[in-house]
């Protein structure tokens, strides 16, 4: 009777602490999901599968240390090891789906506001948005991945490394390659936008 | 112009010996990202005052990196998903 007390007190605890230190990184996590999956129910499977993961694995998780860094890592070894396989392979039907929806002229057509000075700034800035969003869904997920790491999560290469599983070279050159790529993506679009190199 | 900043760098590699600028290419991912060490940055910014093409290439991988962090919509992580998280963790013994 003692003994289950005390059991229970400490998974209490130990899912106060949970709770505490893993739970912040909530949102970059699953933004990560999302863009690995390119879907919406599946980062949120992905983000469960991470966090119970986690939960399995906390004993093994100094607090203090990087959080993010080691629920990214999950995440991503999950993605590779379960997720990937039964993926439908969602990138290149999403992005002609962008696609198909930006080369329609029916978009501007309807709305007939964006003509107003307000609502184009904010529709460039959107558009500007997605355009980085298609060319970045466009490219292989491995590239994907670094850029966003790297450019949106601001994560160091030391940290790349240890979320990937490879050397610090690798990153390197993995993110020189995603970049030429997503710039090749981009040039067209940006010329158009007057960013001529 | 349409000259691409890869393909210019291709070119000056195919001379066996590695230019300045090719020093530089390398450089210029460690530079936007903060990796670069205190003597990488010295030499990269002594040449880009003087090396236009590496000094536009350089605004080009800032701009990049810009468009990423800057523009690309973060999605809104679903009211439910942080309960179903705490609920499955409580039954998990």
């Amino acid at each position: 009777m003692s003994e289950q007390t005390g059991k229970q007190l400490s998974k209490e605890e130990k899912d106060a602490r949970f709770e505490a230190e893993l739970l912040p990184v909530l949102d970059p996590l699953y933004n990560f999901a999302y863009r690995l999956t390119l879907d919406e129910d599946d980062a949120n499977d992905l983000v469960q599968e991470t966090y119970l993961k986690a939960y399995r694995f906390f004993d093994y998780f100094e607090q203090g240390t990087n959080a993010k860094a080691w629920l990214f890592r999950i995440l991503k070894n999950s993605f590779i090891n379960e997720f990937r396989k039964k993926s439908k392979q969602p990138a290149k039907v999403d992005y002609s789906e962008v696609e198909g929806y930006y080369n329609s002229d029916d978009v501007e057509g309807e709305g007939g506001v964006a003509s107003t000075t307000d609502m184009r700034t904010e529709s460039v800035q959107d558009l500007i948005g997605d355009e980085v969003a298609s060319a970045l869904n466009a490219l292989p997920v491995d590239f994907r991945t670094v850029i966003i790491l790297c450019d949106l999560e601001g994560f160091t290469y030391e940290e790349m490394a240890k979320i990937l599983d490879i050397p610090i070279g690798t990153v390197r050159s993995r993110l020189h390659r995603a970049r030429n790529s997503l710039k090749e993506k981009l040039e067209k679009y940006a010329k158009s936008m007057g960013y001529n190199s | 112009m349409e000259s691409r900043f890869t393909e210019t760098h291709q070119k000056l590699s195919d001379d066996g010996h590695e230019s300045e600028c090719d020093k530089i290419v390398k450089l210029l991912d460690l530079m936007i990202d903060g990796e670069a060490s205190v003597e990488e940055q010295s030499y990269f910014n002594t040449h880009i005052e003087e090396c236009v093409p590496c000094f536009e290439s350089h605004q080009k991988q800032k701009l990049l990196k810009g468009l990423v962090c800057g523009h690309l919509k973060r999605v809104i992580v679903p009211e439910s998903l942080a309960l179903s998280i705490k609920a499955r963790i409580q039954e998990t013994v």
